[in-house]
């Protein structure tokens, strides 16, 4: 079951990270989405972390361990959209 | 000058605003499918950047060539455009500013194809084809077999046109050169008062050159290249 932020989030991911051959249904919420699963790198965490700033006026600090378990997948994304999110 | 001889063996061009009449060694597609590297490498490369990705992968498969790689502006799009964010206090974009740099498309390559040779990138303000030449030069009087000198531009974004040479579209060339084997690259020097009339040389002009031989002329500091058709 996919929420309407995950959908949301899936296509701000495929947009700002310009995943050329990726459609939204390819993106499991429970996969990785950094090295494995998706296959994302170190460049597209700061890049992502970037979108959710402009986005949804989130602060994130690059090096914490919190950071880490938001950027594990989907799902723990949403999460952190859902509770940290000021616009 | 380069005392050393110089041949083209081989050569790929990249020509979207162009016409190729047939050429098989130019390929005129409006974004080249950069098929030699991983859809997420390949992701972030700028449509020159995919081009000479491409032209590399099939001139030297086994990724055992030195490289080199001029171009004039580099991604511009990327480069130029950054200033503005930083003018207007935007954060910049990580993959924006990684690929920015001038050996950016060298370095993906590089990663694609698992080459560890040297790669050089050339910025050289018009005098790009003389600068390949002349690194090509030196690496093949140290013993390299070849080398493959890549050049490539696009235009600039348009708020820098006025202040840029003239447009003249995109375009990338990539040839092997060797110390003895293909055509001979015959240099000269070149004066006189219509040396001043000419524009910098651009990669349209080295593919023209590449096609139909004849002299190619670099006014910045007078060098005349002779190719035989």
């Amino acid at each position: 079951m996919t929420t309407e932020l995950e959908r949301e989030l899936k296509q701000l991911i495929i947009d700002t990270l310009e995943l050329e051959d990726v459609t939204p249904e390819d993106i499991d919420p429970d996969e990785p989405l950094f090295v494995e699963g998706l296959g994302l790198d170190s460049i597209d965490a700061l890049e992502l972390g970037l979108a959710l700033q402009k986005t949804y006026g989130i602060q994130l600090q690059a090096d914490s361990d919190d950071t880490r378990r938001h950027f594990a997948n989907l799902r723990t994304l949403a999460t952190l959209v859902e509770e940290r999110r000021v616009k | 000058m380069t005392p050393a001889s110089l041949f083209v063996q081989d050569w790929r061009a990249w020509l979207p605003d162009g016409d190729a009449a047939g050429d098989t060694h130019i390929s005129t597609e409006a974004r080249p499918a950069g098929r030699s590297v991983p859809a997420m490498l390949r992701r972030r490369l700028s449509n020159p950047g995919r081009a000479v990705c491409d032209m590399l992968a099939d001139l030297d498969p086994e990724g055992t060539t030195i490289l080199l790689h001029a171009s004039r502006h580099g991604d511009g799009e990327r480069t130029l455009e950054m200033l503005y964010s930083l003018a207007e206090n935007a954060p910049l974009s990580p993959a924006r500013f990684g690929l920015s740099v001038h050996n950016a498309v060298l370095g993906v390559h590089s990663i694609a194809s698992g080459n560890r040779r040297s790669l050089q990138a050339i910025s050289a303000s018009g005098d790009e084809w003389a600068a390949l030449l002349d690194e090509a030069c030196g690496y093949l009087a140290e013993g390299a077999p070849r080398v493959i000198a890549v050049f490539s531009d696009a235009p600039v974004p348009a708020r820098f046109a006025a202040h840029a040479p003239p447009d003249r579209g995109s375009a990338a060339v990539a040839a092997v050169l060797s110390p003895a084997e293909g055509r001979e690259i015959v240099p000269a020097p070149a004066s006189g008062e219509a040396l001043s009339a000419l524009d910098a040389l651009q990669p349209v002009d080295i593919i023209d050159w590449l096609r139909h031989g004849g002299s190619l002329t670099s006014p910045l500091r007078g060098r005349t290249w002779r190719l035989d058709a």
